[in-house]
């Protein structure tokens, strides 16, 4: 009787069992994640589309893009570094021209700015889908404005390395192609190069529809530098104008942002100026110079050779990777003794000379300037010189504005024999003002300048291949209508 | 009146046994190592009498005349008939090793069947025969112990898990390895470690530990485990009790263990000679390497490999207590293992306790409970050799083979030579950079630990009402705790300047409920059936978080508790996934001559979408043994084969082994973006992912000769998987997260032969010898990739290096390198083949305006990349198995296993490197580069800075060797003290013995060791080396105590 009872006992147990689980099966079976939102929600509130917004600014900031190695690998490849390391993970092949289609970085940058045109063009449909409604105007279309600002400066900084220059053929090489809307699911793989000229014009539809649609300015000056206002896309549509040669427009652009007379000032939104001492902004990142720049901190850190301060600065802070060459910018008698970018900027470390704007360590949390005011200064400075003959004197004291701050002796008028020899002083000084900032070789090359020699590496011609980059053979595997450079 | 005449005949019976002439045979049943077999049934031939072996292993048995054999039979070995014509003793030692004995028992899945009576292809392995090897998980010792069973130790780091593919490699993108049940609850697989100490949980089991592994391989067998039997399923079945006095046991190994066939590398003054001569070639002259002076005056010429490798002394025990009475059974047993490895600072540690019970509390009810605890501790430097690893500037591997011999780890001030730019030093030498990283402090200040606290066991309850029934009910849960430590110097190294320290904690925890009837009844005389009906759940929840700080405040702390200046959180992960399972197994057979079997599972898994989340997986199988008709044996051809049967099984069954638990869905993570929090689209999911699904055909004979002393075993199978799971690539320019997008799209199959031979060529009395011999086939081929895409993609080596394609119509993650057509005699420039056949050759350094590439006639030639790649052959092995030898003299026994694989490449990406002509050190082999015209040698001209002439640029075919390798992978011989010595120290057996693994290679690779795998597990990039360690030489001394 007893044993009967026990096993009546055993099976009501395990009848309860059976019964318990079968309750839970079905939560168990359909598991909600806890730790990542779903797509279906993600525009569901003004926080989430709020931090989406941050989102896109973090997809640009990826230390394969803007956070440091698209910065990184346009001054490299150019001619005032040196690279003593060797290392094909840091660069080598950039340096001496030797990356080919295989080769990581030409993958890898080309895969961050397309990830993040490809944020933007989610963002953009899910506002259009739900978010608008969510956050209504006008925070609705300044949402919109920064996305596509976002948008327009990758496509501008892949041209720059993708893309025969605009003045090879007035734009109608073959550009990128162009993804305007959202993937988020297979297919849709195949999408041919548009020309360069339809990538620009589609880089200024949005840039203008930027500089309409976006806030004057913000609250707080950490915003102001790190979320694109108005000032900020005008100064992007001045760089843009430059690489295409339209010097008018940089001139028209520019002047929406720079004063008729010196002090240059921008007289609407954010009142952009130069600081006094151009260290300033190397400390204090939020200052109105920088237009804008990318922010870390120390919970926000570029990663493990990924830091602008890893590439050129020395060790311990940085890593020593790229010394200035000698045969660089380093010896130009142009970048005087008492140059205050030379005595505040540059640092000697066992013989090697590095640039120390990014000083910030062992924790590298330079914020990584995009745009600053003295570049838009010295491309309308450019812009007039490249459109007047002798030497104009609103162009000569845009110079002087950048160069006097750093080195007390002027530039005059007499100084140059020509407009040509104004123009390379315009350019020298830009050289020297945005070293380190990934300027360089956009420069050269919007110019159809060759890529000089330095070290054992020989200088690159502009109708060469390696004048630009190959497209990565990921691209032209999967995108059946791709070509390659 | 019937009763009248069977009483009648019962008295004859008795009568004629009273008259007979009876005489007692005693003697002492062993297994082939020596150890006392206490339980063997034996049985007079002919007769209707047995006994069974006492603990000691002793028998004694009445047998009437006319009786002119024993037969020994116990469950796990051979059976054996023994002549006793005219013997009164007789000692009598069953073989193991071949594991292929038709009355064994295997086990099949939930339950377990003869060997005779299963229809699927199982291959099985006695505990014995990987018991107090030196290795760290079983599966290591799984090489060449069975057919279809391909095991690839990938290099000698410590748990670092093997390479285990069952009938070649059946995924893509999933993983290719078994499921592995240890006990009914399937484990953990994989390296669950965070940092460079590889920890493979399959180290939670002490091999020692282990009855047996059953490697379920045809669909008809791995069917019952449905989703997760693509890949075969391995069950591990660990040691119980049988009733007897208590049996204490006791195994102790000590050993060392080395590294061999190392790198001949370039000493001090060839290394001068070499870079000095590859600056002058590249018209660099302000630069020189020269000498430096130890603090005697003498030249510094270091061998690095003295400062990365040792002798690792091990120890290993296993105590262990078994027993029980009838009712309850018991097998107790604790364990401790300390091995160090053959490198500097890589230790493996390990305290099991075991515990395993069986209670019988009536005839109807049965009880029992598996427990396993254990601890590991896996401590590693950065060996550079773990998947992901290969070019770490850190890795200890790499760092012998790069560093400059003519600087030393120490100035003559004694401390570590260190640059100022947080390099190892270049002492003397007039150039920027030796090496990257000066391995003494290193590994003499770094840390990487990997703990495991596990926790694996089960209860059961089985309930008899009758006798055809048995009900039982299992729960199980295997929680793995894994405690992740990382330190990093802020002296040198990749910690340097600032210092870090990451810790983390992952939990892994399993429950498992199964439920099952089985019905097992005989109808009429020759109906058999089997079947069995269960159930089962199992929950998987997995968490993990952690800390990664940097910046040190003080140099004196080495723990992430210290003071640092950043905290950041570090391996974050929260996951869970859910199985709900019906299944069944039918097995019937008629006379035991006709056998059909079938098996079925339909599985419900959380991680697919609502809709795909079900699954039905099924298998059918037949077994004819003709041996058993009476033509045979009319015929007579059973003089020939002594048995012989055919078989044949067909079905479907699935694989989702490492698939994300929410893979389905499209997700949205955070970030930062400064200080703000961000939202990113971060996982393009596909909610119409399903099971990989394999088909499988098997068709086999089995065969005995000579009275079944020679068995045959000859099985042809064939697996086509479809839906394969892909990350289909996406255009980059698509933006998608990761360039990819999951779905089940490619197909693939591998088909091939098994051959097994088990034989006892010799079994006299003084002298034995069993050999099993196993060869198994694969040919392995990728039928269809992404429909309308590319077809074909290649795989990497730590993100940098391609050197694999998966290309449909050529088997899986081929090598594939650029062509390379030797050295030009004329001006020492290496040939390269481009994509369109032209013969290019390169100079890394030719005067401006001139192009590196030229044509063989001079004039400029477009450049070589990897784009002009070809597929040069397969990188798995085409053929591979063992040779499995036991000999026995006395009480001598000698057991020699070789192991072998072949037809397949290996892409020797380490040798690239060593030839490289940067800074870094080279092989000795580079001494015969070329110097003047009409050198005739395969290494170019060397020119300082050159990355491309040798490899290290892209992969190039120079680099690609046949990896076919014979290896003596183990050998064993032994001593068991006489019986009648022992019996004196009140003990049943004694047996000391010495063993040695990867005692010797046989092969014409030029690196370490063809048995590689720099990329561990991974399907499409297998068959390279790059910057591992080699393989590890182990001396075992051991002693096993029995009473």
């Amino acid at each position: 009787m007893m044993k009967h009872i026990r096993h009546t006992f055993t099976a009501a147990a395990l009848s309860a069992g059976l019964l318990l689980s079968s309750c839970k099966k079905d939560e168990w079976l359909n598991p909600v994640l806890t730790t990542a939102i779903s797509d279906a929600t993600s525009f569901d509130t003004r926080d989430r589309i709020a931090q989406q917004i941050n989102g896109l600014y973090a997809a640009v900031k990826v230390g394969g893009y803007l956070g440091s190695r698209y910065i990184v690998y346009n001054d490299i490849r150019a001619d005032d570094y040196n690279n003593l390391r060797t290392n094909g993970v840091t660069g080598f092949s950039t340096w001496n021209h030797t990356v080919v289609a295989s080769t990581n970085e030409v993958a890898n940058v080309w895969g961050a700015a397309y990830a993040a045109i490809n944020q933007v063009n989610v963002f953009l449909a899910g506002m259009e889908a739900k978010g608008n409604g969510i956050v209504g105007a006008p925070l609705s279309t300044q949402y919109q404005a920064e996305a596509r600002f976002l948008r327009a400066m990758c496509y501008y900084d892949l041209l720059q390395l993708y893309a025969r220059p605009f003045w090879d053929g007035n734009g109608s090489k073959p550009g990128l192609p162009l993804r305007l809307t959202p993937n988020k699911s297979s297919g849709d793989n195949d999408l041919a190069r548009s020309t360069v000229a339809e990538v620009y014009n589609q880089i200024l539809s949005d840039l203008d529809f930027a500089e309409q649609n976006l806030p004057t300015t913000y609250a707080d000056a950490l915003t102001r530098t790190t979320r694109v206002h108005r000032n900020t896309a005008i100064a992007m549509k001045v760089r843009v104008n430059l690489s295409m040669q339209r010097y008018a427009n940089v001139i028209t652009e520019a002047n929406k942002i720079v004063s008729a007379s010196a002090p240059f000032t921008a007289a609407t939104g954010v009142p952009h100026a130069l600081q006094a001492n151009i260290s300033t902004v190397f400390t204090n990142y939020t200052t109105t110079e920088s237009i804008f720049s990318l922010p870390f901190t120390a919970n926000n850190l570029p990663g493990t050779q990924n830091s602008l301060a890893f590439y050129f600065g020395p060790a311990p802070v940085g890593g020593s990777e790229y010394p200035l060459i000698s045969t660089g910018i380093l010896n130009n008698p142009a970048f005087r003794a008492d140059d205050r970018r030379r005595t505040q900027l540059l640092t000697t470390v066992s013989g090697q000379t590095y640039v120390n704007k990014y000083p910030t360590g062992p924790v590298n949390t330079d914020y990584a300037p995009i745009i600053r005011y003295s570049e838009v200064l010295l491309s309308l400075a450019e812009a007039i010189a490249r459109t007047t003959s002798g030497i104009d004197a609103r162009a000569l004291a845009l110079l002087n504005e950048v160069h006097l701050r750093s080195q007390p002796t002027p530039f005059t008028a007499a100084g140059f024999t020509d407009n040509n020899a104004f123009r390379n002083a315009i350019l020298t000084e830009r050289r020297i003002e945005l070293m380190a900032e990934g300027r360089r070789s956009p420069d050269l090359l919007r110019l159809g300048l060759p890529i000089p020699a330095k070290a054992n590496v020989n200088a690159v011609q502009p109708n060469s291949a390696e004048y630009i980059w190959p497209i990565p053979d990921t691209e032209l595997i999967n995108n059946k209508l791709m070509t390659q450079n | 009146m019937r009763k009248l005449a069977i009483l009648s005949f019962l008295s004859l019976m008795w009568v004629a046994q009273a008259f007979a002439q009876v005489r007692t045979v005693t003697g002492r049943v062993t297994d082939d190592k020596g150890n006392p077999l206490s339980g063997v049934t034996v049985n007079a031939v002919g007769r209707d009498l047995s006994t069974v072996t006492n603990n000691d292993g002793n028998y004694s048995i009445q047998v009437p005349e006319g009786v002119r054999a024993l037969r020994f039979s116990f469950v796990g070995m051979e059976t054996f008939e023994q002549n006793i014509v005219g013997k009164n003793s007789q000692n009598v030692t069953l073989g193991t090793g071949s594991g292929t004995g038709m009355d064994e028992v295997v086990v099949v899945g939930y339950t377990t069947q003869r060997r005779k009576e299963a229809t699927g292809t199982i291959a099985s392995v006695k505990g014995a025969a990987i018991a107090n090897m030196p290795v760290q998980s079983f599966e290591a010792s799984l090489a060449g112990r069975a057919a279809g069973v391909q095991i690839t130790v990938p290099n000698g780091v410590l748990n670092n898990p093997p390479v285990f593919r069952v009938r070649g490699t059946n995924s893509i993108n999933l993983s290719s390895q078994p499921l592995i049940v240890i006990d009914g609850v399937p484990s953990f697989q994989g390296d669950v470690s965070q940092n460079s100490a590889a920890n493979n949980p399959l180290a939670s089991i002490n091999p020692n530990d282990i009855e047996s592994i059953d490697i379920l391989k045809d669909a008809s067998a791995a069917a019952i485990f449905g989703s997760r039997a693509a890949n075969g399923v391995v069950m591990i079945t660990t040691k119980r009790g049988k009733a007897g006095a208590a049996k204490v046991t006791y195994d102790v190994t000590v050993g060392q263990t080395r590294a061999f066939r190392l790198w001949d590398v370039l000493n001090a003054e060839q290394y001068m000679t070499i870079k000095n001569e590859g600056l002058t070639n590249a018209n660099i002259t302000n630069q020189k390497f020269l000498p430096s002076l130890d603090a005697n005056g003498q030249t510094i010429d270091t061998d690095w490999y003295d400062h990365v490798y040792r002798n690792g002394f091990q120890q290993n025990h296993t105590l262990s207590v078994s027993g029980g009475t009838a009712q309850t059974k018991y097998f107790m047993s604790a364990g401790f293992t300390d091995q160090e490895g053959m490198l500097v600072a890589n230790d493996f540690d390990r305290k099991t306790i075991r515990m395993n019970i069986d209670h019988n509390a009536n005839k109807v009810i049965g009880v029992g409970a598996t427990f396993n605890f254990s601890n590991e501790m896996n401590r590693a430097p950065n060996t550079g050799s773990l998947p992901g690893q290969a070019f770490a500037t850190a890795g200890i591997g790499r760092i012998p083979l790069i560093t400059a011999p003519n600087v030393a780890p120490y100035l003559n001030d004694g401390s570590y030579n260190i640059g100022s730019n947080g390099l190892i030093g270049v002492m003397s030498n007039q150039v920027g950079q030796v090496g990257f990283f000066n391995p003494v402090p290193i590994i003499e200040l770094n840390r990487f630990t990997s703990e495991n606290n596990r926790i694996n066991s089960n209860v059961y309850m089985t309930v008899k009402p009758v006798s055809w029934l048995t009900l039982k009910t299992q729960y199980g849960i295997d929680y793995l705790n894994t405690d992740n430590n990382t330190f990093l110097t802020p002296v040198h190294g990749d910690g340097f300047p600032r210092g870090g320290a990451t810790s983390s904690l992952a939990k892994y925890k399993r429950w498992v409920w199964t439920n099952t009837a089985n019905f097992v009844k005989t109808f009429g005389e020759n109906h058999n059936f089997n079947l069995l009906l269960g159930n089962e759940q199992q929950r998987t929840l997995s968490e993990g978080f952690g800390l990664s700080r940097q910046d040190i405040t003080d140099p004196n702390y080495t723990d992430i508790q210290g003071g640092w200046i950043t905290p950041n959180p570090a391996g974050l992960f929260r996951g869970e996934n859910y199985f709900l399972s019906n299944f069944a197994s039918f097995n019937y057979n008629y006379k035991r001559k006709y056998f059909i079997g079938a098996n079925a599972r339909r599985d419900e898994y959380s991680a697919f979408a609502p809709g795909n989340k079900q699954g039905d997986f099924w298998g059918v199988s037949a077994a004819w043994d003709i041996a058993r008709e009476g033509f045979w044996e009319k015929a007579r051809i059973d003089r020939i084969f002594s048995s012989f049967r055919i078989r044949g099984s067909y079905g479907t069954v699935g694989n989702i082994a490492g698939i994300g638990d929410f893979v389905s869905q499209s997700l949205y993570g955070s970030g930062l973006y400064g200080a703000l929090g961000t939202l990113v689209f971060n996982q393009a999911g596909n909610t119409n992912l399903k099971w990989e699904t394999s088909t499988k055909t098997d068709i086999g004979v089995n065969f005995g000769i000579l009275n079944e002393r020679v068995n045959f075993e000859v099985t042809y199978y064939n697996n086509n998987i479809d839906g394969l799971i892909l990350a289909v690539p996406q255009a980059p320019s698509r933006g998608i997260p990761g360039n990819s997008i999951n779905d089940n799209v490619g197909s693939m199959y591998n088909r091939g032969f098994e051959f097994t031979v088990n034989a006892t060529p010799i079994r006299g009395n003084k002298f034995s010898w069993t050999t099993s011999l196993n060869l198994t086939t694969n040919d392995n081929k990728v039928t269809s990739l992404v429909p309308g895409g590319a077809q074909e993609f290649v795989s990497n080596t730590s993100g940098l290096e391609v050197a694999n394609i998966t290309r449909v119509g050529h088997p899986i993650g081929s090598i594939y390198v650029v062509k390379t057509n030797g050295v030009n005699p004329e001006n020492g420039r290496r040939i390269f083949v481009n994509r369109a056949g032209q013969q290019i050759q390169y100079s890394h350094f030719v005067p401006a305006g001139q192009s590196r590439w030229t044509f063989m006639d001079g004039s400029t030639a477009p450049s070589v990349s990897g784009a002009d790649a070809i597929l040069f052959g397969r990188s798995t092995p085409a053929w591979f198995g063992g040779f499995d030898n036991t000999f026995r003299y006395g009480n001598f026994d000698l057991n020699v296993l070789l192991t072998y694989q072949g037809g397949f490449y290996v892409y020797n990406g380490t040798r690239a490197g060593l030839r490289d002509q940067r800074f870094w050190n080279n092989e000795v082999e580079v001494m015969n580069r070329w110097q003047k015209p009409g050198d005739v040698t395969d290494i170019p001209r060397v020119v300082f800075g050159d990355n491309v002439s040798n490899g290290s640029a892209f992969a190039q075919s120079q680099n690609v060797e046949r990896g076919d390798f014979l290896k003596l992978r183990n050998l064993t011989f032994g001593y068991t003290l006489p019986f009648k010595l022992v019996e004196k120290a009140k003990l049943s057996s004694v047996r000391a013995y010495v063993s040695g693994q990867n005692l010797g290679i046989l092969t014409e690779y030029t690196g370490p060791d063809p048995e590689v795998s720099t990329n561990g597990n991974g399907n499409t990039n297998q068959g390279i080396d790059r910057n591992s360690v080699a393989n590890a030489r182990t001396i075992l001394v051991g002693l096993r105590v029995e009473f």
